[in-house]
Order: C-alpha cells, then sequence, then structure tokens
C-alpha cells in the first residue's frame, strides 16, 4: 500500500476549485503543514468549471481536484450546482478513458462558511490519495 | 444541423499513434452545436491527449485551432500556416470538413476525430434526433411536416406497419413511430384524407441511391 | 375481388368454403428434406401454405425455393414477400420466377426490421412498401406490365395477399388501412394472431360497416399457447400483440402438463367463433415450429376432410 512518505517524499498537489458562495479562502488556514500544496480556484458560481480547466488542472500537476458547491436547492443561480456535477462526473469518466483514474476529482456540496466540511474534503482527497499515488500523468 | 459524436478517446490516441507533431482542428458551427468539435470540445481533447500521452511516457506536441467552418476553402486557407507547422491535422469536423481539408492539403494527413452521423435538430438542451436524410425529393406537405423516409424505421410511406404500438417503433420502445406521429398531425390539421391517399414507390434517383449529389448554381458563377 | 387470379386457393375461397390455411418456416440451411417434412405434416389439412420471408429477419432457405418444394409435393404454396430485403428490381424478378415455377399465390409484407434478426448489421432495403407491392402485383397481373410499364412476356396471375393486425394501429385507422389495401389490390388477408377475440369482432364490424368484407377475404390468424409464459411474452415481447389478462390467467390457472392441451382448446374454441362471425372466410393457423399440432387443431374443429380441387391451374 501506497503511503504518503515514500524515498523521494511525495508531497501531494491539490486544487480547489469552489464557488464564491459556498466556501471563502481567508476562512481558511493552512491543514497539514508542508505536506501537501494547496490551489484554490475561485469561481463565481460553480457552473462556472469548464471541463478543460479541470483537466489543466491535471496537466498542471494536480494529484487530486476538489470541486466545492453550494447544497443542492441552494445554488443562487438555481441551477449551477447541478451543471458542475454533470460535467464533473463527465470528465471523471474521461480521466478513466485517458487512465489517471476518475477518483481523484471529487465534487463535494459544502454549505456557507462550513469550514470544518471543508477540511473534511480535503482530508478525504488525501486520504483516496493514499491510495491512488501520485498523478501518472505529471 | 449535422450531427456528430467525438471518437472514443481510444480510437482517437490509435489513429493518432504515428504522429508527434498534431494539429487538432475544430469547426465553429454544426459540431461545436452538438459539442463534438467546437473550440471547447478541442481544448479538452487537446488536453486529454495529452494527459493520457504523459502517462504512457509518449511524446506529443499538439497545437489547437478552430475555424468557422471547414466545409468552405476560404475558411481552411486560414488554418493553412497550422497545418503547414504540424505532421498530421485531427479534424473535428464532418466528414464532409474532413474531406476538404484533405482536399487543399494534400500532403498533410487530414484524420477524422468524430463519427458524423445524421442530419437532426435539437429537440431539447442535450438531445439531437435524426429528421432529414436528403433523399432530394421532400413531400413533406403530405404527411404533416413529419418525415416517413426518415424517421420511420422502414421507410414506409403508406404507413404504419404491424409493429406499431402505444406509437413507439417495434425497433425501440424509446422511438416514436414516425406514422403514428403523422396520423396524429393529420388528425390536428384535419388533413386525415392524406392517409387514405395511396402513395406510389418513391423515386430515389434525386437520394444517395442514384450517385453522389452535386447542385450547380450558374446564376453564381462567375 | 379478382378474376384473373387463378389458383386452388382462390378458387377454394370463392366457392366460399371455410378455408384454412398454416404457416412454415423453411429451415436455416439448404436441407430441401426439412421442408418436406413439415409439408407432409400439413398435407390434407389445409388449402394452402404460407411460407415465410426471412421471418424476423433470421436468415433462412428462400420462400421461393421452399414454395417449390412444397409444390412438388402437391401442396399449395402461399410465398410470404417482403420489402426489407429486396428492391423493386429484384422483388418482381422473384414475382415472375416464383410464378414461372407454378407459385400463384402471395402474400405482400414489409418485414420486420433487420435488427431483430441474426444478422443486424446487415443495409436494410425498403425500397418500395407492402402496399407499393401490392400494387405492383396487381398491375403485373391485370394490366401485364411490370413497373416501368414494360408489357410482360406472360403476366404472372398471382393471388394477392395482405396482412392486418387489428390489435395495432390507432383504433380509427385500421379500417382505412385495410381499405387502403384492397384498392392497392388484395385478394385476401391474414390477420395477425386472435386472443382478443372482442376487439376483432369490433373491427370486424368496422370493416362489414365499410364494406369491405364484400371486397376481400379475411382469414382470422390463430396460434396455439403452450404456456402461460409465452402468453405473457407474446403480449409483452411481441410487437402489435394483444393477449387479454383472463386468457393468461386462464393458462395459468392450469397445470403445467395440462397447459398445452389448454392452449389447443383456446385454439379450437377461436376457431369455433371464427366461422360465426359474418365476413371472415377462413383461419390462418400460425403454429411457429409446431407444424405438427396443425393437423390435430384441423381435425378436432371440424374442419377435415378438406375440399379437392379440381381444376388444374397452369
Amino acid at each position: 500500500m501506497l503511503t504518503l512518505a515514500m524515498d523521494k517524499k511525495f508531497i501531494p498537489k491539490i486544487t480547489v476549485f469552489h464557488c464564491i458562495n459556498a466556501f471563502s479562502e481567508t476562512s481558511w488556514s493552512s491543514v497539514g503543514g508542508n505536506d501537501v500544496e494547496i490551489k484554490f480556484i475561485k469561481l463565481p458560481c460553480s457552473s462556472m468549471v469548464k471541463d478543460v480547466f479541470l483537466l489543466r488542472a491535471f496537466e498542471a500537476g494536480a494529484d487530486a481536484v476538489a470541486v466545492l458547491v453550494c447544497p443542492e436547492g441552494q445554488c443562487r443561480y438555481v441551477e449551477g450546482n447541478i451543471r458542475a456535477k454533470k460535467r464533473v462526473a463527465w470528465v471523471q469518466n474521461l480521466m478513466d478513458d485517458i487512465g489517471i483514474d476518475g477518483r481523484r476529482l471529487s465534487l463535494s456540496n459544502i454549505a456557507a462558511g462550513d469550514t470544518a466540511a471543508a477540511i473534511q474534503i480535503i482530508d478525504g482527497a488525501l486520504e483516496n490519495l493514499a491510495e491512488l499515488g501520485p498523478n501518472p500523468a505529471s | 444541423m449535422i450531427v456528430a459524436e467525438q471518437k472514443p478517446l481510444s480510437e482517437i490516441k490509435e489513429i493518432v499513434a504515428p504522429y508527434k507533431k498534431i494539429l487538432i482542428l475544430g469547426c465553429g458551427t454544426c459540431v461545436k452545436t452538438c459539442f463534438a468539435g467546437g473550440e471547447d470540445e478541442v481544448a479538452v481533447l487537446a488536453s486529454a491527449l495529452r494527459l493520457a500521452c504523459k502517462k504512457d511516457g509518449k511524446e506529443i506536441e499538439i497545437e489547437e485551432l478552430t475555424i468557422e467552418r471547414q466545409c468552405e476553402d476560404e475558411f481552411i486557407r486560414e488554418s493553412a500556416p497550422a497545418v503547414s507547422r504540424n505532421q498530421g491535422v485531427l479534424s473535428l469536423a464532418c466528414g464532409a470538413g474532413v474531406q476538404a481539408l484533405a482536399r487543399r492539403f494534400a500532403k498533410t494527413p487530414v484524420l477524422p476525430g468524430v463519427n458524423t452521423t445524421f442530419i437532426g435538430v435539437l429537440e431539447r438542451q442535450g438531445i439531437f434526433t435524426e429528421e432529414c436524410s436528403g433523399c432530394g425529393t421532400c413531400r413533406l406537405d403530405i404527411f404533416g411536416g413529419i418525415c416517413p423516409v426518415t424517421r420511420c424505421a422502414k421507410k414506409l410511406l403508406n404507413g404504419p406497419c404491424g409493429g406499431s404500438q402505444n406509437g413507439k417503433c417495434e425497433i425501440n420502445p424509446e422511438t416514436d413511430c414516425a406514422w403514428q406521429l403523422i396520423i396524429d398531425r393529420l388528425k390536428a390539421l384535419g388533413q386525415t384524407d392524406n392517409l387514405r391517399r395511396y402513395i406510389p414507390p418513391k423515386n430515389w434517383r434525386t437520394s444517395l441511391s442514384g450517385g453522389p449529389r452535386k447542385l450547380v448554381r450558374e446564376d453564381h458563377i462567375i | 375481388m379478382s378474376t384473373t387470379a387463378q389458383s386452388r386457393f382462390q378458387e377454394i375461397l370463392s366457392k366460399g368454403e371455410f378455408a384454412v390455411t398454416a404457416e412454415c418456416g423453411p429451415p436455416r440451411g439448404a436441407t430441401p428434406e426439412i421442408v418436406r417434412k413439415k409439408g407432409e405434416l400439413l398435407k390434407g389439412y389445409v388449402d394452402a401454405v404460407n411460407v415465410t420471408d426471412n421471418q424476423t429477419a433470421i436468415v433462412r432457405m428462400s420462400s421461393i425455393a421452399a414454395c417449390y418444394h412444397l409444390l412438388q409435393l402437391g401442396l399449395e404454396p402461399v410465398m410470404q414477400m417482403v420489402t426489407r430485403d429486396r428492391n423493386r428490381i429484384a422483388l418482381q424478378s422473384d414475382i415472375m420466377g416464383a410464378y414461372s415455377l407454378g407459385i400463384k399465390n402471395i402474400l405482400c409484407l414489409s418485414g420486420d426490421h433487420q435488427s431483430f434478426g441474426s444478422q443486424p448489421d446487415a443495409l436494410n432495403v425498403f425500397d418500395i412498401d407492402s402496399m407499393n407491392l401490392i400494387r405492383a402485383v396487381q398491375t403485373m397481373r391485370d394490366q401485364g406490365k411490370d413497373m416501368s410499364g414494360f408489357e410482360l412476356k406472360g403476366p404472372p396471375r398471382m393471388f394477392i395477399g395482405a396482412a392486418a393486425n387489428p390489435f395495432a394501429d390507432p383504433f380509427e385507422y385500421r379500417v382505412i388501412r385495410l381499405a387502403k389495401k384492397i384498392d392497392a389490390g388484395a385478394d385476401f388477408i391474414q390477420t395477425q394472431c386472435i386472443y382478443n377475440m372482442d376487439r376483432f369482432k369490433e373491427w370486424m364490424k368496422m370493416a362489414r360497416d365499410e364494406g369491405l368484407t364484400e371486397k376481400v377475404h379475411i382469414l382470422g390468424g390463430v396460434t396455439p399457447l403452450k404456456s402461460a409464459g409465452m402468453a405473457k411474452f407474446m403480449t409483452n415481447k411481441v410487437a402489435g400483440m394483444d393477449v387479454p389478462e383472463p386468457l393468461i390467467k386462464r393458462m395459468a390457472g392450469v397445470p403445467k402438463e395440462k397447459a398445452v392441451e389448454e392452449g389447443i382448446n383456446i385454439c379450437l374454441e377461436t376457431i369455433a367463433e371464427l366461422r360465426g362471425i359474418e365476413g371472415v372466410h377462413g383461419v390462418h393457423i400460425m403454429a411457429i415450429e409446431w407444424e405438427e399440432i396443425v393437423g390435430q387443431i384441423v381435425e378436432s374443429a371440424g374442419l377435415t376432410p378438406r375440399p379437392q380441387s379440381l381444376k388444374i391451374y397452369d
């Protein structure tokens, strides 16, 4: 089983796309210290997360990508989070076809300002990476 | 519009395997509207291919470009510099576009990236349906605006067949029976007399069966 | 009803006899003996035998060839012809060829879509539909001309049949469709197998009201059920079939060993009812791959012996 500590220290890179209504970076305080690199990309609505952005995040070296969206029924723009969900599912499939495992990409609903949930989601992604290992295409 | 579907990634990988430097050329008209080959799709495919090749330890350099239409030389010429920079062109246009490209760039391999399927319409967001098969002799006036040549699986002109049940076609429970639609439409139009009309055998000479077709408009040729 | 057709089957119907026809499916191979065996099972019990044309789009020995083998046995074949696999050129050609071999009855159909069959990758034809085919045969017979207007050296004087399904189509359109087929040239009609007798009677009434029973011979189709499972399958999975719930219950209500007997009883009841319906001139027994049961049914229905034709048709 792969562990995060390997010969060359594996520092997982996670890119987080988030809707500004669901999450704010200013409320975030570093988690995991130097053991993880997190990049935040904010969007006015999670529906703006285009397929190509997700893929380019992996091209840029991300090992995992998490998309944070508002809870269903609470999207400020009504169906933005539903569109994001559909797109993420589509890209997950494509990632399986590419051979880099769609499980690296995840979508989670998060209530505005729920930092604890955000931490849980990132932890979840890290746990996943313990099994998946680094991005094979980086 | 012409509706096409992008080929599976595995098939595209095989098609571009012999090349190290390719141009993915998109088309901004029909294939853009059916999400098969517009600018966005070019970007996604390029990214996916790069990731797949990186993962397999293969070298590939991909240039991305989209032109207005690949069925007109005027636009095709705009891609000439990009084409000359690459070993092969993966075209995401319909089959007509791919061939038009190949005509102009006869020395560069032009490869198809989509499977062109039908002439159709957007039924609703995300759903495209086949409506016209280009038979060359349109009689939609008799059939209440619903084409039995295209939408009836057996091309019946004096339908329906015995397999029509609950308004659905025998070949697929999700396919509407075109003749049920025609009957309903003619009823709504008060034209059910059309149903009593014997429609004689179709002249297929104007269709693809008569050979690949050509339209010449002398009034536009100087 | 045509006066230029000449066939034994036509003679029996025009005499007002209650006719009996059955079906024979050709083998999936080139062995004529299989056809002959089926023919022997039917001989003496039927006035004519329909030979199917790649039914359900499963590749079988051609209808025209199997008809010829039955003809050699002394049976009266009805060649079924679908428009799915052959264009007008091939269809007209085969009609002339069949007639030249002594085949004098034809049933014109569109045919099941090839996606149901054994080679669904095949390209279909459907150059013309069954209505066009009926008209084409009528023109060849009555005017001696093919579809291009060419005067034929010997017109095929076929007795023309078509299929009707009282259980498909929208209700109000069914009789229009029947009228259209008769106008196109149909001399006889064989219906889809009947389980819903009420609905069939309604359809017959509509046909009588339109005066259609004066213009065409209608034979009611029957298929003996073998089990409750078969009844359910037919109504759920086969397009254009209507098996009413009471009938399914009846089949399910008998022990398994008695199911076949019950199915035959239902079939005999249906035939008895058909004999009493004005405008029904016969029964068409479709016992798919169960030709051996036809004789028993015909006998139990009191329909033997079958009339012998005295005329020679050539």
